[in-house]
């Protein structure tokens, strides 16, 4: 049976959220949870199971669905995914037990369920029609969850959240379809395997094209500047467990996308686009910082605050080293505790007072010192502040890019810094000074629910921030085979050049796969 | 002095008639009864056609196999043409006919059903497109086209409304210049290559090198004309949305699909020796048609207000998107026509049907079409199970995967992808993500507002009986489950489609 482990992981959310529909709307919370915690637990058995010494895919599964057309059901992860899966199991376990009282509660909770279906498929896909699949799929709980639970203006938000998306990812399939196709013409037979395509060296030129298709695709996912205009409406109207899923989870399959098709299939385009999306990078974490600046509202701060950091994961994977690359998946995770648990966070302040304005807050610091003590430490460590999660991946990220470009590096690390402004200027804002507006005098405490999601994530922050080794190492590994990978595919001496060789690394047999 | 003409009865190969002389068999019948007993129950003539149809569809399954084992059969002083295009349209002919008569048992009388007539006119048409997609004879094929647009004509008028009779002769007047322009074409070629038959036609001017030039692309704009009116094709497609919200929601679902397909195949036909002649202006006429009917129906749909005029202009965008194969050409893109038709059936039918079990007898007050968005608000709170099904075959015709209609429009880019055309690949992907504005805007008013006060739960299945859930729970089955049946489907069209030499 745990050779299915990852169809399993897929599955049992679906089907349990299928049972969910006949059970009383009192108990379903607590039936999310109960599932939620089995997934989880599951998901940590990966772990437990996942053997770090391994470069390749582990506890893969293969069955044919369309063979004539060479698409296949085809499960496998490495270092790389394990990790968000299990983010993604946790952020929604945490998510259902932080519920509070909500409309349609079981609606809400069998919809997460089916999201955690999709997020968990998208990670564990090898197959691009399948990842498609899971893909696109994740777009239906997602539009539901903002167009039912959200604020005032959430039908617009929800409906822009989903055409942006639908458009950038239809461009990506024709990426998808003209790879396969190229494949056919190299070997005489269809596939839409990623490890087979790996194996495809393609012209220079056929590169540039395919990663701009894919890139339209993963980037407004990311959301990358200028595609990023869908997400701040998007957070803004969202529930809480819709911003704290799409900020933890959602955000990463864009940039976990760069990681599994853009590098490893199309080195010498990504060498080649290097400089451009680490400008882009660059815009997006300095512009966004001075837009959040600019915000009054707290959940907007934290939302633009967000896609700042999104940039400098960007950065990171396109440096195209070991450290950056690793960096930046180390940053993914941590920036899914951090950017979900300060959603939460807001979350806890909207549900007492109904309004994020952080004009109508100040002092808070007095009334609910322990809720202001955890939004402290988890507002530092998004600024990246030593010793706590974000710090390790910044810091590689940083580290990466400075092999390729000192300049732009320390741009990008003064953009940084003065980004931590913002966060620190809404932080004194809402929580120091006099206690000015009578509302704010007699506001409970954060309280038992709700330090049930907090606690583990401000120790998960703290931890990996003091001792990332046992999550850095199965990345690195994993990372170090793409990078190999990479470099002996590159056709273009810059290429050759800009990607590291590492050698004992070769994941690749030498392949016939070639298109002239 | 007229010479003897000796035919053998062998040679006339009559068997090849059997699928279409079932239908028409059974229409004489019904009227027959119909002479002799003047009050039977109309579920009895639904039963009597379905079992005349399913007959029909038994003999396909053995044609289907002969073709398998000894390939293209002629009959009929070569008039009749039994290949793979052939069997694979008639199949979706057929089978949407199996799907559709059980339509009409309607829990309200709607009184066209209970006619004798309209079960045999519906019989006849069968058989029109029946023969329509079974020959390459040009006069062959404007006969079965006259036969069927005429049936279906009555079959509109016969729903009893100010709108239907007005859809009607719309249909009608439009669909008599179509056939003068189809006459026009045809009369065209004839002039130039001595042949009604599509091959020969094709063999005459690939012998001259096309050298009639500006006279064959007259005759092509006039046939493209003819068959666009079907097709529905832009410039061509006017009278559709009138149609579609005059017909009964049954049968403009039943218009979507049926006509077309034959549409499809006549196109194909006509078209396959053309865009492979190299001849620029062909290739242009088309691509042009393609991208036009793909584009601007979408654009259309979006500011509909009513759902069955956005389906009806969702559908020409559909069928332009089809359109796209017999411009590319490739035994690939054929087979994807096939392929997106078939799994466009299940969904089509299945939204057609929704809003058909949701039809009011009478419009209420205030209510100037019979399903605005607005009716369908808070479809959730009040009809959940009903609700999720529409937003299925929404996100089926979106190209939502794993869906149904997403593996037809995968394999459709695909065949553009591997046949060159990567800008028409990119506009067909854009065309989706503009459509997918207008069927998640259904969704949102089902799924995200509140009802309107006064319209209950029941309103959205006011004329559901069993039979009805029946089909469109095998139209929803066929669209989750779409992705199981794809590869033995693929395999089965491909073998058929190659094997005809397209």
């Amino acid at each position: 049976m745990l050779d299915h482990i990852l169809s399993i992981l897929i599955f049992l959310p679906a089907l349990a959220g299928i049972l969910g529909f006949v059970i009383h709307k009192d108990s379903v919370k607590t039936y999310g949870i109960a599932v939620s915690i089995i997934e989880f637990l599951g998901s940590l058995y990966l772990w437990f199971a996942f053997d770090p010494n391994v470069s390749g895919m582990q506890f893969m599964e293969s069955m044919p669905i369309i063979p004539s057309f060479g698409i296949n059901y085809l499960l496998g992860i490495d270092g790389i995914s394990l990790f968000i899966i299990i983010m993604a199991a946790l952020f929604t376990m945490l998510g259902i037990a932080s519920l509070g009282e909500t409309k349609k509660i079981k609606n809400l909770v069998i919809t997460l369920l089916f999201l955690q279906m999709t997020m968990v498929g998208v990670f564990a896909a090898l197959d691009a029609i399948l990842f498609y699949v899971f893909w696109e799929l994740s777009l239906v709980p997602m539009l539901y969850i903002i167009g039912a639970w959200g604020g005032p203006l959430r039908i617009y938000a929800s409906v822009k959240f989903f055409l942006y998306t639908f458009t950038g990812s239809l461009i990506m399939l024709v990426g998808m379809l003209f790879t396969a196709y190229l494949y056919y013409q190299a070997t005489g037979s269809w596939s839409f395997s990623i490890l087979e395509w790996y194996r495809l060296i393609l012209p220079h030129s056929y590169q540039l094209w395919l990663f701009a298709a894919f890139f339209i695709g993963f980037a407004i996912k990311v959301p990358m500047f200028p595609f990023h205009t869908w997400l701040p409406y998007a957070h803004g109207q969202a529930p809480t467990i819709g911003s704290v899923i799409l900020a933890a989870v959602l955000l990463k399959m864009g940039t976990y996308a760069f990681i599994r098709f853009s590098l490893p299939m199309f080195p010498d385009a990504a060498t080649f686009f290097m400089f451009p999306i680490a400008v882009l990078a660059i815009i997006m974490i300095i512009y966004t910082a001075m837009v959040a600046y600019a915000q009054e509202d707290i959940k907007q701060v934290v939302a633009y605050s967000s896609v700042s950091h999104m940039g400098v994961i960007v950065l990171g994977t396109f440096a195209l080293n070991v450290e950056g690359i690793t960096g930046s998946v180390f940053l993914m995770i941590g920036h899914g505790i951090v950017s979900g648990a300060l959603f939460l966070l807001v979350g806890v302040i909207y549900d007492r007072r109904h309004t994020k304005l952080m004009s109508e807050f100040g002092g808070l610091a007095h009334v609910m010192p322990r809720y202001a003590t955890i939004f402290g430490i988890m507002m530092m460590a998004s600024v990246g502040l030593p010793l706590l999660i974000n710090f390790v991946g910044e810091f590689l990220s940083l580290l990466g890019f400075y092999n390729q470009s000192h300049i732009t590096t320390l741009l990008a690390g003064v953009a940084i810094i003065v980004g931590a402004i913002y966060m620190l200027s809404a932080f004194k804002k809402a929580f120091f000074g006099e206690v000015t507006n009578e509302k704010n005098k007699n506001l409970p405490d954060i309280n038992k629910r709700e330090l049930v999601a907090l606690i583990p994530l401000t120790i998960i922050a703290v931890w990996l921030g003091v001792y990332p080794k046992p999550i850095l190492n199965p990345i690195n590994n994993s990372v170090e085979s793409i990078v190999a990978l990479m470099h002996e595919k590159a056709i273009s001496p810059e290429a050759k050049t800009r990607i590291p060789a590492l050698e004992g690394k070769i994941a690749i047999q030498k392949s016939e796969a070639e298109v002239k | 002095m007229l010479s003897h003409v000796n035919v053998s009865l062998e040679s006339l190969n009559i068997a090849t008639l059997v699928p279409m002389l079932i239908p028409i068999i059974g229409a004489l019948f019904i009227l027959v009864i119909d002479l002799f007993k003047k009050d039977l129950s109309k579920s009895m003539y639904v039963m009597l056609s379905l079992l005349f149809v399913l007959l029909d569809f038994g003999s396909l399954i053995d044609f289907a196999i002969r073709f398998d084992t000894n390939g293209t059969l002629l009959g009929y002083f070569d008039l009749m043409l039994v290949d793979g295009l052939a069997l694979l349209a008639q199949f979706v002919i057929v089978g949407a006919s199996l799907l559709f008569i059980p339509l009409a048992l309607t829990s309200k009388r709607f009184h066209e059903f209970s006619y004798s007539e309209f079960f045999a006119l519906f019989l006849f048409m069968i058989a029109g497109f029946q023969f329509m997609v079974a020959t390459d004879n040009l006069i062959l094929i404007f006969i079965g086209l006259e036969t069927a647009s005429l049936a279906l004509y009555t079959l509109i008028a016969l729903h009893n409304r100010t709108k239907s009779f007005e859809a009607a002769v719309k249909y009608f007047t439009m669909g008599a210049l179509a056939a003068g322009f189809y006459a026009f074409g045809s009369m065209i070629f004839y002039a130039l290559s001595g042949s009604v038959e599509i091959h020969q036609i094709a063999a005459v001017f690939h012998a001259d090198g096309f050298a009639n030039l500006p006279y064959i692309l007259i005759g092509v704009v006039f046939l493209l004309g003819a068959v666009g009116f079907k097709l529905s094709l832009v410039p061509f497609h006017t009278w559709a949305p009138d149609v579609y919200e005059g017909a009964s929601a049954s049968m403009a679902g039943y218009m979507s699909i049926v006509p077309k397909i034959a549409g499809f195949v006549v196109v194909m036909r006509l078209f396959e020796f053309l865009v492979h002649s190299g001849v620029v202006w062909m290739d242009v006429i088309l691509y042009a048609t393609v991208v036009i009917t793909m584009t601007a129906p979408n654009i259309w749909a979006l500011v509909q207000t009513d759902v069955k005029r956005m389906l009806a202009y969702s559908s020409i965008s559909h069928a332009g998107f089809v359109m796209a194969a017999v411009l590319i050409a490739t035994t690939q893109s054929n087979s994807a026509l096939f392929l997106y038709w078939t799994l466009f059936t299940f969904t089509n039918l299945g939204s057609f049907s929704m809003l058909w079990i949701s039809r009011q007898k009478n419009l209420p007050a205030g209510q100037s079409s019979d399903h605005p968005y607005t009716k369908f608000s808070g479809m959730i709170k009040t009809a959940p199970i009903a609700a999720t099904i529409m937003a299925l075959f929404m996100l089926s015709l979106a190209g939502i995967p794993p869906f149904g209609l997403f593996w037809g429009k995968l394999y459709m880019i695909s065949s553009a992808v591997s046949g060159g055309y990567i800008v028409l690949a990119l506009i067909m992907a854009l065309n989706s993500a503009i459509a997918g504005y207008y069927y998640v805007k259904l969704i949102v008013y089902m799924f995200m507002k509140e009802p309107v006060p006064g319209l209950e739960g029941k309103v959205y299945s006011m004329n559901a009986s069993t039979s009805l859930r029946t089909i469109i729970g095998i139209a929803a089955i066929g669209t989750v489950f779409a992705v199981i049946a794809i590869n033995p489907l693929l395999e089965f069209i491909t073998r058929f489609v190659y094997n005809s030499g397209y």
